[in-house]
């Protein structure tokens, strides 16, 4: 795998303790801390245990309760209530945010999706409103890497196509991006290479080193 | 500036700059023929005048005004204003990203309305003519300080508290300092009191933005000392407004 030179990180160091009022999660403090680099990495943990709270606390739109962090890279956090003008039509939301190139790219993306750009964004369905926001993460990623995308529940409401197309490009392209995505998946065969739990109100990384883990196996380790 | 770009798309597909244009160019040209114009017809041009500003604060105070309002509300609501601060775009950056696309749509709105004060409402005498271009400057310069802080304020209290409030704390500012103020000046004349005393002197004194009168009836460009103390006054009441608006905009909705 060819990295670019500027690799995305996010560390977690031990001791991070993130929550509203009151604690949800921390990393322990006998561990060394998580460290994740460029490629997919998915966000896993029971509903309420504290998925979007940490991706809100690594975009830095949360402070943590305590404990360090870093986040190493042009970050983007796509919140799963993300929404836009319901009268504005996919295609201008795309040409607001993207540069020329990487617009034509997201047109044809969104083609190969079924996303009707000229749609008022209003009428679109949830799982096509969903994939406005994923297109424009996407697209809006630097051509050297170096970004870090931080997803919450993109795939709520999508179809299968969809999520595997997605799946798909992230597997196949070696940007350089670093992608942190909180899901449920719905399938037990569903490969993972590099997860985040949240279980018994701890943050553990489990990489598979090379070798990729299933859904199956990890959601025993949920509380 | 991808709020601005989002902000400026959301507004040209809203479509409700049609009808601000409309008010801004066609209602100044229609509304002195309403009136009985026959008995004095050199009164039309004066009148044109009237309508063209007046039309312009009108469509300024309700739809630019509430426009602010609802996208920084929207933006605090919708997650985009978290989306953008974690991408590295901070708070005053989205407020003023939001502020500068309202204010693409007032500039021009402006400039129609100084178009049909000079095309359609220009005194024939060379002397008198100057002066009109002169006080319709004026007029531009004083209404842009006066409103454009104002659409910062409904932005900026419209993300942390909600469209409506947004949008009624600029109005009432504005209504109450083109009009209170004056029945708080005849207040202060009938009894003296220091509370209405000092209220007086804190109160925005947007009338004198108002330069209508002037053009009405004819009395000719402010002299230049009094101009910039006005527009030093204005000056004074946009920097603490912006200091305030900077403090309130929230980018994302409270948790």
């Amino acid at each position: 795998m060819n990295l670019p030179e500027l690799s995305p990180r996010v560390e977690l160091s031990c001791g991070l303790s993130i929550g509203y009022e009151g604690r949800l999660a921390c990393v322990d403090g006998r561990d060394e801390g998580i460290v994740l680099e460029g490629g997919t990495h998915y966000l896993l943990a029971r509903n309420g245990r504290g998925k979007t709270t940490l991706l809100k606390t690594l975009a830095g739109v949360l402070n943590p309760l305590g404990g360090d962090y870093s986040c190493e890279g042009r970050c983007q956090y796509l919140s799963e209530d993300l929404t836009f003008d319901r009268e504005l039509p996919a295609k201008a939301i795309f040409k607001a945010f993207l540069k020329k190139g990487k617009y034509a790219e997201a047109i044809d993306l969104a083609q190969t999706l079924e996303l009707d750009v000229k749609k008022p964004y209003g009428q679109l369905s949830t799982g096509n409103k969903r994939k406005v926001a994923l297109l424009v993460a996407e697209f809006s990623v630097q051509d050297q890497g170096h970004d870090v995308l931080l997803l919450d529940e993109p795939f709520t409401g999508l179809d299968t196509f969809s999520r595997e197309v997605f799946q798909k490009r992230w597997n196949h392209n070696q940007d350089g991006v670093l992608r942190l995505v909180s899901c449920h998946p719905d399938f037990d065969s569903m490969e993972v290479n590099s997860s985040v739990l949240i279980t018994n109100c701890k943050i553990v990384h489990v990489a598979g080193d090379g070798e990729a883990q299933c859904w199956g196996e990890l959601k025993n380790q949920l509380n | 500036m991808q709020l601005y770009r989002l902000t400026l798309a959301t507004m040209i597909q809203r479509k409700v700059w049609i009808i601000a244009l409309f008010c801004a160019l066609v209602l100044p040209i229609v509304l002195p023929y309403l009136t009985p114009y026959e008995s004095n017809p050199s009164l039309i041009e004066p009148a044109r005048a009237q309508a063209a500003w007046g039309c312009l604060w009108v469509v300024t105070i309700a739809w630019l005004f509430f426009q602010a309002a609802r996208f920084g509300d929207d933006t605090a609501r919708s997650g985009l204003g978290g989306y953008f601060l974690s991408s590295g775009v901070s708070g005053l950056s989205q407020m003023m990203q939001i502020w500068l696309a309202c204010l693409s749509f007032l500039l021009p709105l402006v400039l129609v309305t100084l178009a049909v004060c000079f095309i359609g409402a220009m005194p024939s005498d060379s002397a008198q003519a100057q002066m009109w271009v002169a006080t319709n400057l004026q007029y531009a310069a004083l209404f842009l300080l006066v409103v454009t802080p104002l659409m910062m304020v409904a932005v900026s209290v419209g993300s942390r508290f909600g469209s409506t409030v947004g949008y009624l704390i600029p109005l009432c500012m504005s209504i109450y300092g083109m009009y209170g103020v004056g029945y708080l000046a005849m207040m202060t004349d009938v009894q003296s009191n220091l509370l209405l005393d000092w209220l007086y002197v804190v109160s925005p004194h947007y009338h004198l933005a108002d330069l209508t009168p002037r053009l009405v009836f004819k009395h000719g460009s402010m002299l230049s000392s009094e101009f910039l103390q006005i527009v030093v006054y204005f000056a004074g009441i946009k920097i603490v407004l912006a200091m305030l608006s900077t403090l309130t905009f929230q980018p994302k909705a409270a948790t």
